[in-house]
């Protein structure tokens, strides 16, 4: 059901008032559910519409008590189950088994806030060190984390071989195929993967817990840096949801502004993973030639913002600079120039045999599982599954800018590759049409220092998928929380399942095909 | 009696001095033809041009502290390198460079069968060098080098034998001075350049070195001179893959000759066509992306091996009805 | 021999590239470098995928408390002479996370440190001329060997001639 009205009938004739219902906070709505209702009223939201999936779950530091929010998607409307349980008994029932995609979801919120969800135990840490401490959570109000005794890191498991022929092989943390450190700890039979086990939590800095005690303003240069290929997307969420809350008239020239900045950066993060899939599979000639096409892009991120990766372009109120006119001629001929490149990387996807070979049929992810497990971004939409959430819940200028969709169906690896590859066209398109209509007027409006209590939600297309942003505001200059959902994060869980059965030789290609930051997922 | 002509000749020229400079050489060739596809440059500050590249990184590698993991079989982790350089080497000096080999001056009958025998055993020590070095992608890179080779090894030997065939001799140094069998048997020619993209771990056929996959693969846990010895073999073998080429199909060192200078001559063509060789096989590694294992293994026994034995019945049919009674492609004095 | 041993040793630089938790960007400028706008190639320097075949460690991000013990064992396992460079303002101090409960703040903090290349993230042209600079450090160019060496008209300190110690 696509009616947020519809299913808010359907919750209350079911539940009555053992649950409340109040609209117009959080998108459609917020639903407090306690006692164990959560999982009730989910496994209903579940049965009535089957895109239903958890984007994120916030834990939340309440005084005396700890919230848990679930923060779940339909097909178009967001709603937020909160669910509250005491200091003292952290318990609360799993959802794992009608939704395996709240998983890491769960595993995280117990590990930084130490909720215990009854099913879905923690042993060890999942997101901290080896030798952080039992028992203190950094994300809770009491806790001062820079003050914290570590523990001797306890021995590790070296290389523990599996049962019989099984062997197991690390990858990572430090490993050429990834560009970032975490461990996979992949268990083969012969040369058939048989289970892959993740440690992430390498590249956690602890961004959320900083952010409660720097301003708004600062914030915004803070959560840029949770992920360098993807910064302006995360300016913006950030900036989105406080504006949710503040509600400032934002010029329109601003929100073009805001669009043709997170269009350049698909670009060139699009191209990015391009090439770097060439270079998984052994073919470094077209890791150069896409990364050699890609150096113009960079050049007008930098015209249009001053610095190749970090443009901190985007802020509450609008955007930092203005477009020069003089510069506009230069866009329009780099984009040009690019869009007659893409024929020809077109055509090396669709044909060159070796690289079919080895991305065809490879990592397939069914349409059901990409359901279940609520991935998000190309992945989903090359396993058939049409979420794009500039078309389903448009922010920005998008609502006024005409683009398609691209969605796919054979959801294997070949099938994402050209999920992106399709959507570097449209992001010309799009940056094109921005800049041919783009209004005049102001670029930013004055806002307050200080933002009054209240609390939102928010949801863009990041280059890898739908990022979910929850700030809680209380009246202060300072945000009470901010709960950060990555593309990354959400998308893992597919990989732990498409990597089962297949060759070790395909886990790379395999890999890379996810797109996966994993600064975004550990922040 | 110490013959020092002969000295002179295995030492210097055409011998170990030559071949080492010729196979840095070539190594700068293929880093530059790579980097120049790739619309890059290569390497351009060691010596003019980057010349001095392949010589640099050698020196650099053999001035490296050496590190012996506790848990290596030290035995082999120490002298396999060492040992396949030299085994490939020895083979080397079996071709006729400036027309005459090293090693004995007309070569004898059967000199093709051992230097590919050689090739294999040079190659099985890089196995035993990668299972030696106690490190996980090691042992998993030195398993895919001896899959790949022992398979590969089959169709190599049939195509090799092909231009014997025809020429009724296994002696390299008649077969290069009878005929450019690439005329004769131009399938066979490009089934063998395909066969020793394969035999050299070149990509397609990259698996052992993927880096990806097995990081290091069996070279994962060297350092200092034995991995400059790893490099060096590896380098070699595409100089000794690429002569072979040459020797069987494209006529060995002979051409032209001017001035009555044939030692000089007879060496630049070799080195020549030796490059256009090297050419090819970097221009094609360059163009595709990697196999699977399993694709690579496909291609060798349901694709490649068939192929070999038809190229070999259809050359000696070629040779039995149609070279021969016209003279053409028979070795000269058999 | 020892010119050329330094010689070798400059003009080919192989690298290890390990992310100590970085958010990427100086990693992306870091792979950029191989790509052909900006081809390090040229100087020699590969990009290396063990830690035993490397000579220069690039180390980006501010040191997290789950990398610190990695990063001492990647350093560990590489041959000497090696080097360790510094790659972006998280890894020359902490950057944005200094403070932060998981975060060490800097390179230095485990490792002795050759070059420190600040940025957020600096642009390869400013990786590159930091390598140089490191490169060059190491083995001067002739030119300023000589200037280095041309004898200076110094005033001699009125300080007592301290005893030469016989090694």
């Amino acid at each position: 059901m696509s009616n947020a009205a519809d299913m808010i009938n359907l919750l209350e004739s079911k539940f009555g008032d053992r649950i409340q219902i109040k609209q117009g906070t959080l998108e459609a709505g917020a639903i407090i559910a306690n006692n164990g209702l959560h999982y009730d009223v989910l496994k209903a939201m579940i049965e009535a519409d089957e895109k239903t999936g958890i984007t994120a779950i916030t834990g939340l530091d309440l005084g005396d008590k700890l919230g848990v929010y679930y923060h779940v998607h339909t097909a178009k409307p967001f709603f937020t189950i909160k669910a509250e349980v005491p200091k003292a008994d952290p318990k609360i029932k799993t959802v794992v088994d009608i939704h395996p995609g709240a998983l890491f979801h769960e595993l995280e919120v117990t590990d930084l806030l130490g909720v215990v969800f009854v099913g879905n135990e923690l042993q060890g840490h999942f997101v901290l060190s080896e030798n952080w401490p039992d028992g203190v959570y950094p994300l809770r109000k009491d806790v001062d984390a820079t003050k914290v005794q570590l523990v001797p890191t306890p021995e590790r498991e070296a290389n523990k071989n599996a049962e019989g022929r099984q062997v197991k092989i690390i990858i990572g943390p430090q490993h050429p195929a990834l560009l970032e450190p975490e461990k996979f700890s992949v268990t083969v039979d012969g040369e058939i993967v048989t289970k892959v086990e993740p440690r992430i939590g390498y590249v956690h800095r602890g961004i959320e817990k900083t952010a409660e005690s720097r301003s708004y303003l600062k914030d915004t240069y803070l959560v840029e840096r949770v992920c360098g290929i993807c910064n302006p997307i995360h300016a913006y969420a950030f900036v989105s949801t406080v504006e949710k809350i503040l509600k400032p008239a934002v010029p329109e020239r601003a929100e073009y502004l805001r669009v043709i900045a997170l269009e350049l950066n698909r670009l060139h993060s699009h191209l990015l993973t391009l090439g770097h899939a060439g270079l998984e599979i052994g073919y470094e000639t077209l890791f150069q030639y896409f990364w050699r096409d890609r150096e113009p892009i960079m050049d007008l991120i930098e015209l249009t913002s001053g610095n190749r990766v970090y443009g901190s372009l985007i802020t509450v109120g609008g955007v930092r600079r203005d477009l020069n006119p003089e510069h506009i001629p230069k866009i329009k001929s780099v984009l040009e120039d690019f869009r007659k490149k893409m024929p020809f990387y077109r055509k090396l996807y669709q044909e060159e045999p070796t690289l079919r070979l080895r991305m065809k049929d490879v990592g397939v992810l069914t349409r059901e599982d990409a359901l279940k497990l609520s991935v998000v971004g190309p992945v989903a939409r090359g396993s058939g599954v049409d979420m794009d959430i500039r078309k389903t819940q448009p922010y920005s200028a998008y609502d006024e800018i005409p683009f398609k969709q691209i969605v796919y169906t054979e959801g294997d690896t070949w099938a994402r590759m050209n999920v992106r590859m399709d959507e570097v066209e449209e992001s010309i398109n799009i940056i094109e049409y921005a800049v041919d209509h783009l209004p005049s007027g102001p670029v930013r409006v004055e806002v307050p220092r200080s933002v009054p209590e209240g609390e939102a939600v928010s949801s863009v297309e990041a280059p890898r998928g739908e990022l979910f942003y929850y700030v809680k505001s209380n009246g202060t200059d300072m945000p009470e929380r901010v709960k950060i959902r990555t593309p990354t994060f959400a998308n893992i869980p597919s990989f732990l399942k498409t990597a089962i059965g297949e060759s070790i030789a395909d886990v790379p290609s395999n890999f890379v095909s996810l797109d996966p930051c994993f600064s975004c997922t550990d922040r | 009696m110490i013959d020092l002509w002969l000295i002179f000749r295995i030492l210097v020229f055409p011998g170990f001095t030559f071949i080492l400079f010729l196979t840095l050489f070539c190594d700068w060739v293929e880093r530059k033809l790579e980097a120049r596809i790739q619309n890059r440059v290569g390497p351009m500050v060691a010596g003019p041009g980057g010349i001095l590249q392949p010589l640099a990184d050698f020196i650099k590698l053999l001035t490296k502290e050496d590190i012996e993991p506790r848990d290596t079989k030290k035995l082999v982790f120490r002298y396999a390198p060492l040992a396949a350089f030299s085994i490939m080497m020895f083979a080397m000096c079996f071709l006729p460079i400036d027309g005459a080999s090293v090693i004995s001056t007309g070569g004898f009958s059967g000199d093709l069968i051992i230097i590919l025998a050689f090739a294999t055993i040079a190659n099985f020590l890089l196995f035993m060098a990668g299972w030696a070095s106690a490190n996980p992608y090691g042992t998993i890179g030195s398993a895919r080098v001896l899959t790949q080779f022992l398979g590969y090894d089959i169709p190599l030997y049939l195509l090799a034998l092909t231009p014997a065939f025809i020429a009724g001799s296994i002696q390299i140094a008649t077969i290069a001075s009878s005929f450019p069998y690439i005329l004769l048997a131009p399938w066979a020619f490009i089934l063998f350049i395909i066969t020793m993209q394969a035999e050299l771990e070149k990509d397609p056929f990259d698996v052992p070195h993927s880096e990806s996959e097995v990081v290091g693969g069996l070279e994962t846990e060297y350092t200092g001179a034995k991995l400059a010895f790893l490099h060096l073999t590896r380098d070699v073998q595409v100089v000794f893959g690429s002569a072979l080429v040459v020797e069987l199909f494209l006529g060995g060192p002979n051409g032209p000759v001017f001035f009555g200078l044939d030692w000089l001559f007879y060496t630049l063509w070799f080195v020549l066509k030796l490059l256009i060789v090297v050419v090819i096989s970097e221009y094609i590694t360059t163009v595709v992306a990697r196999l699977r294992i399993d694709q690579v293994l496909t291609g060798n026994w349901k694709i490649l091996l068939p192929a070999a034995l038809l190229s070999l019945i259809a050359a000696v049919a070629l040779a039995t009805w149609v070279y021969h009674p016209f003279g053409i492609g028979m070795a000269v004095g058999v | 021999m020892t010119d050329t041993k330094t010689w070798a040793r400059v003009k080919s630089p192989w690298v290890l590239h390990f992310n100590s938790g970085a958010c990427n960007g100086c990693d992306i400028e870091i792979v950029a470098l191989l790509t052909p706008k900006y081809d390090v190639e040229r100087f020699g320097i590969k990009l290396e995928p063990s830690p035993r075949h490397a000579d220069v460690l690039l180390v980006t991000g501010a040191v997290t408390q789950q990398c610190a013990e990695r990063l001492k064992r990647v350093y560990d396992q590489m041959p000497q002479p090696k080097f360790v460079v510094a790659i972006g303002a998280c890894a020359c101090s902490g950057g944005v996370f200094e403070g932060n409960y998981n975060v060490l703040g800097g390179v230095d903090k485990v490792l002795p440190v050759s070059a420190y290349i600040p940025g957020c993230p600096p642009r390869p042209e400013a990786i590159i001329d930091g390598v140089v600079k490191l490169l060059n450090a190491i083995n001067p160019p002739k030119k300023k060997k000589e200037l280095a060496e041309a004898p200076k008209e110094a005033p001699k300190p009125e300080v007592a001639p301290v005893e030469e110690v016989k090694q």
